[in-house]
């Protein structure tokens, strides 16, 4: 095991559930963008309508600062979260899907430059070519989707890659083409908000009423589309049609659902507003609007999250980086067994020399580690701790001699959204012994 | 358990889907290609400080240019430094995620320090666009420190791996095993040096570039070019000459054991680097004359000397027994094709849109 990083009251996961969620909008953004942008570059140069390429170089230069700068580190960002808060989850990733991030990074190569070009060279070269680097950029840009889509998808549902080991069994598994075509038509959506709202600023009334109608019309065939297609990305979730929130006993879940289901709402609400009273739009309402979008985000990969509970690559390992499962094919096999044999100190190096054995003396530290790796990835250890505190859910358990704790951890394994407890029957009570500290 | 099998334990049970020394070489290859661009956004918002204050009309207008430029050599940058991100997970797992784990306050500082960087290189482009005296320095000299910074970090995250054998001592000091990932454990100043420098070296030769990419231009003066190709030739082969002391400098501070004045790699790449020195001072009398030969052997010495810092870093290595050639492979020839293949179609799809702007560029706008 990899030295463990705690982060105090929220748990290691949070930044990537931040950084990842903040991730979707400009990486939506900037692969839907432009299928508008070229769309109304095209009526340009047909019709002649110069007020088309000024909207044109305004927004271009937002994708530029919004997407190749945000985007661009929250991308990054996401590999550096999920090193320091999962590193034996993100190398499983790397280690099966090297070559189809490298495939991606092709194509965001060929966004980069497409886009920097495009944005250069506006206005000052003929108008078919600079349409025709846009229309790259589109392209290479929504490719890199589809080939991370494959690897964001076989997180969820690994598929057949359980049996065979093989890079499209996993990549091409039962939620890849629902997660495609929802992200595909997600980022219509998210393009069509940012597009209002860089018209929102136009100062002539009917140039901004003719963007902002259009627009709007390309988000509202994006809702459409999206609310179809996550039915069918629902449909093929794991585990479902098993209720969404483990039959009613994580009432969180719940909440997130109606997170999502208001914030689905009031997106639709404002662009239906935004195709009525198109001159009538303001700055405010869209960064509004955006900021609800982002809530309903969060929600969204909450429920993500949730479903894949207690796993981090779904029926392969679990959030502590425990492999559950042995894949023959690629020579992998489960660690519980031999944990459960040696004890999880086993798996630990970097530890004081005088930990590797037991003692009254080191007993509750031995414990506190222990329970930092195997429950510190979903669970804080403060009394307030805002993730999911332990020590208010040991404390009501209702018990607190360390023997019965140590007991506790053999049914974990019978909650369907934790793993279960791996290690032998000493360092059981060790934890046992730390958690009865925690009850009050 | 010994530190050796410790890490091998770390290594991903699934093995490297192709041959490790693929993805050493492209992880050296896009790490040259990574750091010139560093170098270049570090060196070029530093002129670009200076040049505000010099006074000189010259100096002023490039330092415009450099400021706007350092925008984009960001996200190349960026762009660039995911490729070898990726390949250092993929052959040095065990290292990279232990080190990051450590000192994962400073991961995420690295980032915040990233997104500052380039946040102020855009503020600063932005309000000086349309100021005749160019932007508020301001913004440019906080890119810089930024820049600065998150360099510091990042390579205290590397230089920590390399010392696994502290790695133990590191985390346990306190009698029990540290969890807070506070502490950046491991800083080489003379390495750090050696990283830094060079960005004096490239920036001279981005200059020398840039006096022929406008030599065509009617709204660009020869006597400004001219300037700009003399500061260049005259910043590079001065780098370069620190360049070589720093290189020695590092050179003394490594363990005697790695043995390493004797590494080939390493021999080649003070070779090139002195060669360059050589190149350039010839360049110092008729500097026209030199400007694609010096860039040529400017990016060969930068690759070499990549390669080499990859040799040291399994010279290192071999204390704990660890080499990448020995991870287990399972050849996946279809995910490997679908690479390869594609990167071939990018560089021709790329090549459309570098194509104009190259044009756009030398013969500036033609209607
Ligand atoms: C994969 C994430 C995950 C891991 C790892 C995990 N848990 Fe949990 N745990 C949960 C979730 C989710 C809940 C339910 C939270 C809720 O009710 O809102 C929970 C609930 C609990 C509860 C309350 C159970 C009840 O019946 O009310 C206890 C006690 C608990 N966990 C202890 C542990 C211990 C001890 C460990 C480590 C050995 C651990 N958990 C590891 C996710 C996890």
């Amino acid at each position: 095991m990899f030295p463990f990083w705690e982060v105090p009251a929220f748990t290691s996961g949070i930044f990537i559930a931040l950084i990842a969620s903040f991730h979707i909008l400009p990486s939506h953004l900037a692969t839907g963008a432009f299928w508008f942008v070229t769309y109304l570059e095209y009526r340009s140069i047909k019709e002649n309508k110069p007020h088309y390429m000024d909207f044109i170089k305004k927004f271009t230069l937002l994708i530029l600062i919004f997407c190749f700068v945000l985007g661009s580190i929250t991308g990054v960002g996401i590999w550096f979260s999920a090193t320091i808060a999962s590193p034996m989850g993100l190398s499983a990733l790397i280690h099966n899907y090297v070559w189809g991030w490298a495939t991606e990074w092709v194509f965001f190569i060929i966004e980069t430059v497409a886009i920097y070009v495009y944005y250069y060279t506006l206005g000052k070269i003929d108008s078919k070519t600079h349409l025709k680097i846009g229309i790259t950029y589109a392209f290479a840009s929504w490719m890199s989707m589809v080939v991370i889509t494959g690897i964001l998808a076989f997180q969820l549902t690994p598929g057949k890659w359980l049996e065979t080991g093989g890079f499209f069994d996993g990549f091409f598994n039962e939620t890849y083409w629902p997660q495609l075509f929802f992200r595909t038509a997600l980022m219509f959506v998210i393009a069509s908000i940012y597009a209002t709202l860089v018209a929102s600023f136009i100062k002539d009334k009917n140039a901004k009423g003719d963007i902002t109608f259009k627009a709007s019309l390309f988000g509202i065939a994006g809702f459409i589309l999206m609310v179809l297609f996550s039915v069918w990305y629902v449909y093929k979730l794991p585990g479902v049609p098993k209720s969404l929130d483990f039959g009613g006993v994580l009432a969180y879940m719940k909440i997130l659902n109606k997170m999502v289901i208001f914030s689905s709402v009031i997106v639709v609400g404002y662009l239906v507003y935004c195709t009525i009273f198109p001159r009538f739009t303001n700055p405010v309402i869209s960064i509004g609007t955006i900021v609800v979008l982002f809530l309903g985000i969060l929600g969204f990969e909450a429920i993500r999250e949730g479903i894949r509970r207690p796993y981090v690559i779904y029926n392969y390992m679990y959030s502590n980086n425990i492999i559950a499962k042995d894949v023959p094919a690629k020579g992998i096999k489960a660690m519980g067994e031999k944990i459960n044999k040696d004890g999880f100190l086993s798996t630990l190096y970097l530890i004081p020399d005088d930990f590797r054995k037991i003692t009254p003396k080191n007993r509750l530290e031995v414990g506190r580690i222990i329970t930092l790796y195997q429950c510190g990835n979903c669970h804080s250890m403060e009394k307030n701790g805002k993730i999911r505190p332990l020590p208010r859910y040991v404390s009501n358990l209702g018990m607190n001699a360390p023997e019965d704790l140590a007991v506790f951890l053999d049914v974990l394994e019978g909650y369907p959204y934790m793993p279960p407890f791996f290690g032998n029957e000493e360092e059981k009570l060790a934890v046992g012994s730390y958690l009865s500290t925690m009850v009050n | 358990m010994d530190l050796a099998s410790y890490i091998n334990s770390l290594r991903d049970p699934a093995g490297v889907p192709f041959y490790p020394f693929v993805f050493q070489f492209l992880m050296v290859l896009t790490f040259a290609l990574h750091i010139i661009f560093v170098n270049f956004a570090l060196g070029g918002s530093a002129i670009a400080i200076w040049g505000k204050f010099n006074g000189n009309p010259h100096a002023l207008r490039l330092s415009k240019a450099l400021a706007r430029a350092t925008t984009t050599n960001i996200s190349i940058a960026i762009t660039f430094g995911v490729a070898p991100l990726l390949f250092v997970q993929v052959i040095y797992d065990p290292f990279w995620y232990t080190a990051n784990t450590m000192s994962a306050w400073w991961t995420l500082g690295f980032l915040a320090l990233v997104t500052m960087a380039f946040i102020f290189t855009y503020v600063g482009y932005l309000t000086g666009k349309s100021n005749e005296k160019g932007g508020n320095i301001f913004w440019i000299i906080m890119a810089l420190v930024s820049i600065l910074l998150a360099a510091l970090t990042m390579h205290g995250l590397s230089e920590e791996q390399l010392h696994p054998d502290k790695w133990k001592e590191w985390l346990t000091q306190t009698g029990t095993l540290k969890t807070s990932g506070d502490a950046l454990y491991a800083i080489l100043i003379p390495r750090l040096t050696h990283f830094i420098v060079p960005s004096f070296a490239i920036t001279g030769i981005y200059l020398m570039l840039y006096s022929w990419l406008f030599r065509e231009r009617k709204d660009f003066s020869t006597e400004y070019l001219d300037y700009v190709l003399n500061l260049g030739v005259k910043i590079a082969f001065y780098a370069t000459i620190f360049q070589v002391a720093a290189g020695f400098w590092w050179l003394l501070s490594l363990p005697s054991h790695l043995n390493f004045i004797v590494n080939h790699a390493f021999l080649f790449g003070a070779f090139l680097g002195m060669a360059l020195l050589v190149m350039l001072a010839m360049a110092q009398a008729d500097p026209k004359k030199y400007i694609f030969p010096s860039a040529i052997l400017g990016f060969v010495t930068v690759f070499f000397m990549s390669y080499a810092r990859e040799t040291l870093r399994m010279a290192y290595f071999k204390g704990v027994n660890y080499t990448i050639f020995d991870y287990r492979v399972a050849v996946d020839w279809g995910s490997a094709i679908l690479f390869f293949g594609t990167f071939i179609m990018g560089i021709i799809v790329v090549a459309f849109p570098a194509i104009v702007a190259f044009n756009l560029a030398r013969k500036g706008q033609q209607n």
